[in-house]
């Protein structure tokens, strides 16, 4: 095989495992390619997409955030208590009382500053992304507990359930968000400046600053998008259940890394894409789907995932030495 | 540029922000008052469920003694005939009444023999520390799909636990001396037959002692 087809077939790797995957479970189970299996499918990735859309990038970058998870159940605690208490101003006996909108925002504005505030340890304090996302990740389970009280917030009301369980065009809601937030990254990734330096930052951080790239400048911008993505990922989970579970999220983050290094995005940057990326959501949406389908044990789902981000992994690195 | 730039992006967010409003500012006070009108209260709606829908409905239940020689002929067939069960859950329960002598009192339960000439506890009337759902849903008198939400029907259980607690159980605990006749009203769940229906654990709702 020569270089060209190698490098074609590398990259038409996930979409292959994806179709084989298809066509066998279509072959075993008369319900996977019902509308309805299709479309559950599709609502849930959504939350993941989110999720490894931001992964993705930090990634490229060369990074890694393992707090994505806890960035997403505090997002969505804040967004869900400010619309259902509201935020009191104790000195002037005010209340600010949060609109769906607002709480939205609030939600948002909160996974920037977590993620920005991982951008800053990693960038400023020259924290390795593996420690400073950890540290985080109990930061934020902490300060979730702490906001809630430990309880679940309920009760949000349908507008803001909209987000989550409302459906536009026949498709919901959740689906389309993540569909326009592929688009727009996808042209960020591809399409502006932003974009060229997290894949010059991630193929050598030496070499993009002395092309004079403001290396901290990238990485804390692609942590702080990340931080957001996740919030957006965590009002989605909190609007289609109706309330705000203190321990949403547990366990988001080796879905959305996996997800990313299946879609073939390399582990040390500089290499990788936003539709690979969608790809491997696809593929751990469909394997979960599957393994249901099919009346796997979850224990066995758990091993086999694994495997598949073990084989994931283990492709990269083969195709890394054989380069 | 850079300014203008700035101005700019100011004034759309304040345009956007006025048009979709972020927050209403009100006083604490008001805020305390919509909120408590929004609120399910599940205190409020036990003591009425209490003293109002609960009394009407205590003599739909089923008499101990059948219930208990109906388990004893066959436990599916009792089960069919007086249980009821919420959604899909396994665990089904009994609203259930009677008159038993005591021949035990325990730290948190009270044995009472209830069938004609028997000496062994074949109830267990409950009077510690009341958790769980029989209560709520032991009587069939409350549907979880008439509630928007899992926490304000899981409230319900705590509240009606609550006054089981601080009404039934004193009262109760004072009638309890061996050899005393006591009439109940209450509910029983059952999860192990094995374990729940020898003797048939109940939570009471109303006792008299006789």
């Amino acid at each position: 095989m020569n270089a060209n087809a190698r490098e074609l077939f590398k990259k038409l790797q996930p979409l292959i495992a994806l179709a084989v995957m298809v066509i066998a479970l279509a072959l075993l189970s008369d319900k996977f390619l019902t509308f309805a299996n299709q479309r559950n499918i599709l609502l849930q990735i959504s939350v993941n997409l989110c999720l490894s859309i931001g992964m993705t990038l930090i990634i490229l970058t060369g990074g890694i955030d393992l707090s994505v998870g806890a960035m997403l159940g505090l997002a969505g605690a804040v967004a869900a208590g400010l619309l259902k208490s509201g935020f009191v101003l104790k000195a002037f006996g005010v209340v600010l009382q949060f609109t769906p909108f607002g709480a939205v925002v609030a939600g948002i504005l909160v996974g920037l500053a977590l993620g920005g505030f991982n951008g800053l340890a990693i960038t400023k304090f020259k924290l390795p992304p593996f420690v400073a996302t950890l540290g985080m990740l109990s930061i934020a389970r902490g300060l979730t507990m702490l906001w809630t009280g430990g309880f679940p917030v309920t009760d949000l009301g349908p507008k803001f359930g909209f987000i989550g369980a409302g459906v536009l065009l026949s498709v919901p809601m959740a689906v389309w968000i993540s569909a326009v937030l592929v688009v727009i990254f996808y042209f960020i990734s591809r399409r502006t400046v932003l974009g060229r330096y997290i894949y010059a930052v991630g193929g050598s951080e030496k070499a993009a600053a002395f092309s004079g790239i403001n290396v901290n400048r990238v990485k804390f911008w692609v942590y702080a998008l990340g931080g957001a993505l996740a919030a957006v990922a965590g009002l989605i989970v909190t609007a289609r259940l109706d309330a705000a579970d203190p321990k949403a999220g547990l366990g988001y983050e080796l879905d959305s890394i996996a997800a990313v290094v299946i879609g073939g995005t390399s582990l040390s940057g500089g290499r990788g894409s936003i539709l690979g990326t969608v790809l491997g959501c696809l593929i751990i949406g469909v394997l979960n789907n599957g393994l249901f389908l099919l009346d796997v044990s979850p224990f066995w789902q758990q091993v086999v995932k694994g495997l598949v981000i073990l084989a994931a992994v283990a492709a990269d690195k083969l195709g890394a030495r054989q380069e | 540029m850079r300014f203008t730039r700035g101005i700019i992006a100011l004034v759309i967010t304040a345009g956007v922000c006025w048009r979709f409003p972020l927050f209403h500012v009100v006083t604490r006070k008001t805020a305390t008052a919509e909120n408590a009108a929004t609120t399910f209260n599940a205190r409020q709606f036990a003591e009425t469920f209490w003293t109002k829908q609960l009394p009407a409905s205590l003599d739909k239940t089923v008499k101990a003694a059948v219930l208990l020689s109906a388990i004893q002929s066959d436990v599916a067939t009792a089960k069919r005939n007086f249980s009821r069960s919420v959604g899909l859950s396994e665990g089904y329960f009994y609203f259930v009444s009677g008159t038993g002598r005591v021949v035990a009192v325990l730290d948190d339960e009270i044995s009472l023999a209830v069938t004609a000439g028997s000496t062994n506890a074949e109830v267990s009337l409950q009077t510690g520390l009341i958790f769980g759902n029989t209560l709520r849903d032991g009587t069939g008198l409350l549907n979880a799909s008439d509630y928007p939400n899992s926490q304000d029907f899981n409230d319900i259980a705590a509240a009606l636990n609550h006054i089981v607690e601080t009404r039934v159980l004193p009262k109760l605990r004072g009638q309890a001396k061996v050899g005393a006749n006591i009439s109940f009203v209450g509910c029983t769940e059952v999860d192990d037959e094995s374990a729940d229906l020898k003797p048939l654990k109940v939570v009471p709702i109303q006792t008299e002692a006789e």
